[in-house]
């Protein structure tokens, strides 16, 4: 009689335990994911400053979107930022880890020293960059003097021509070690037996890269250019506030930073959000590629 | 002998190119810490080499004076208090999405992928509304709870790749010696995916070190604020004291990269967790 309560309870207690084991993160990925990503699309149909009542405007919000000049330059400048920093970071990082995936002098000092700016916070590049490009102490500008290049001294920040391709240089020295590091893995894991093979054909070094190096790499190469592709577009505030503020004239400005400003200087939250959610639509379709391509390899095993 | 310098030969252009790079990754580094060490003259004569007379006077400057002291305090009760969360909790689901059979459990690990495809940038300004809401602005607690949110997804995923690899029969010896099923997790399971929760303290660890984006958005408080928003406010105020920043600098930076020095390995690992599954 004691014992029958008792072994309900305890397949009552197994029944639950894995609910219960997922309870907290399903809770906490609600709250501070799901319901704010929710939110967002719902302030984007309001007239709202952050504090009073909120109003509706039906698509009143996207449409300003779309008739915003300064938005559509952020757009540009984004994408422009986005293709250059992909192309530049895969195909150095690609270079440097085809070289030091092999016997190579001094390689593990290479390899630690080319990644160590992954461990830096933006923050700290930053600051740091913002010292190397000073116009006048700079880093830079005394390397060029030094080897007799004063003639390419520019504003390297405050110069709206060139100040866009400065933000892209410092994004890709912060990344490069990181993007080697994966294709380095990945060059690893290509069979030798297949230089083996287009060695005997005679084939030479470039022809081996090409032809067996590169289409091995395929998803290791699809995985870093999404990668970079997403970085771009929905984490590139922290570098542009810290360099620039979006300026010299907007020159600089971004997706985010021209979120922020106006979320948080014109106090326009339901414009804001709207912003928000077509660059969501944006780079959905780079995390939903990356998804499935891990999902794949994850398969396989 | 013409063929094997034509072997050498890319080989040392190869060599001197990649010396480039390595030497432009890591001298600004060390000037970094180079600089933190000069006196305000100093700073502007000797642009390139070491510091002659170690100004050693700068870090108490910042520690004290820039209250660099309680900015690192702040900074380590949010990351250390994120980590305390998000492994357990993002191990408990993992191990339940990987090794149990229930009801719904597809479900619930294509919900938490989501997370995956919704990057922070987008949630940033949302988020503010929302802990806004809760009454979770300029607290760390709030901070923490965003960070830990934002890990699930990755978190998760990470983990069961770690949980799937161990042997099936692993659950059934525990039961056998009496264990019950969260008792096999805890002892059994956890111990054998350790490098998986090692993933997630180096690659949480070093984000919400470094993090920048939401902190920006839910703190303004002077006295509440993490190590790399006291460091922007720094750079953003004209007159600088440019030693002392680049010390400020150094104390953000120093115990990161020691970090990445002793475990090298262990550290590249983990924060290429989120692109090549564990």
């Amino acid at each position: 009689m004691t014992k029958l309560p008792r072994i309900s309870k305890s397949t009552l207690h197994r029944r639950a335990f894995p609910y219960l084991m997922c309870l907290p993160a399903v809770i906490l990925f609600t709250l501070f994911v799901i319901l704010p990503f929710v939110e967002g699309c719902r302030v984007s149909f309001f007239k709202w400053d952050g504090f009073s009542n909120m109003k509706w405007v039906g698509l009143k919000n996207y449409a300003n979107v779309m008739h915003d000049d300064v938005f559509w330059l952020a757009m540009k400048n984004t994408f422009v930022y986005a293709i250059l920093v992909t192309v530049m970071k895969n195909v150095i990082a690609l270079a440097l880890a085809y070289v030091l995936a092999r016997k190579f002098p001094l390689r593990t000092l290479f390899r630690t020293g080319i990644y160590m700016p992954v461990t830096l916070s933006y923050v700290v590049i930053g600051a740091l960059w913002t010292w190397i490009y000073n116009p006048t102490f700079g880093l830079l500008n005394a390397l060029l003097k030094a080897l007799g290049l004063e003639h390419l001294i520019v504003g390297w920040l405050s110069d709206s021509r060139v100040a866009l391709y400065s933000v892209v240089a410092v994004d890709v020295w912060k990344w490069i070690g990181y993007h080697m590091v994966l294709y380095l893995a990945g060059l690893q894991a290509i069979s030798q037996d297949l230089y083996e093979a287009a060695a005997l054909d005679g084939a030479n070094g470039w022809q081996k890269f090409v032809n067996i190096t590169i289409p091995q790499l395929n998803s290791t190469i699809v995985v870093n250019v999404l990668m970079s592709l997403t970085g771009a577009f929905a984490s590139n505030f922290d570098i542009v506030n810290i360099l620039t503020g979006g300026g010299p004239m907007h020159a600089t400005e971004v997706s985010l930073t021209y979120i922020m400003t106006t979320a948080f200087k014109y106090n326009s939250m339901g414009k804001a959000n709207a912003m928000s959610m077509i660059l969501f639509l944006l780079v959905f379709l780079f995390g939903f590629a990356q998804l499935r391509i891990m999902s794949r390899e994850d398969a396989y095993e | 002998m013409e063929h094997r310098i034509k072997k050498k030969l890319p080989q040392a252009v190869w060599f001197l190119i990649v010396l480039v790079f390595f030497l432009l990754t890591v001298y600004p580094v060390i000037w970094m810490f180079c600089g933190s060490l000069k006196g305000p003259n100093e700073f502007y004569t000797n642009v390139w080499g070491l510091p002659t007379d170690p100004q050693w006077q700068n870090f108490a400057d910042v520690w004290k004076n820039g209250a660099m002291g309680e900015k690192f305090c702040n900074s380590l009760i949010v990351t250390l208090g994120s980590l305390l969360l998000l492994i357990p909790i993002n191990s408990c689901a993992a191990y339940a999405i990987g090794r149990l059979r229930f009801r719904g459990r597809r479900l619930i690990y294509g919900f938490l992928l989501m997370g995956i495809m919704i990057p922070s940038g987008v949630l940033g300004i949302p988020t503010f509304t929302v802990a806004l809401r809760m009454g979770l602005n300029n607290t760390h607690l709030g901070l923490i709870l965003i960070y830990v949110g934002q890990s699930i997804a990755m978190g998760v995923f990470i983990m069961r790749s770690f949980f799937i690899s161990l042997p099936k029969e692993l659950e059934e010896a525990a039961m056998i010696d009496g264990c019950t099923p969260f008792g096999s997790f805890l002892r059994v399971i956890l111990p054998l995916a350790s490098p998986g929760v090692m993933t997630q303290i180096i690659f949480n660890g070093l984000t919400i070190w470094n993090e920048y984006f939401m902190a920006n958005i839910m703190l303004t408080k002077a006295e509440k604020l993490t190590l790399p928003l006291s460091i922007a406010n720094f750079v953003g105020q004209h007159t600088t004291n440019y030693p002392v920043l680049f010390a400020a600098l150094t104390i953000v930076t120093l115990p990161v990269v020691i970090t990445y020095v002793l475990a090298q390995k262990g550290f590249i690992e983990g924060v290429s967790a989120g692109a090549v599954k564990g």
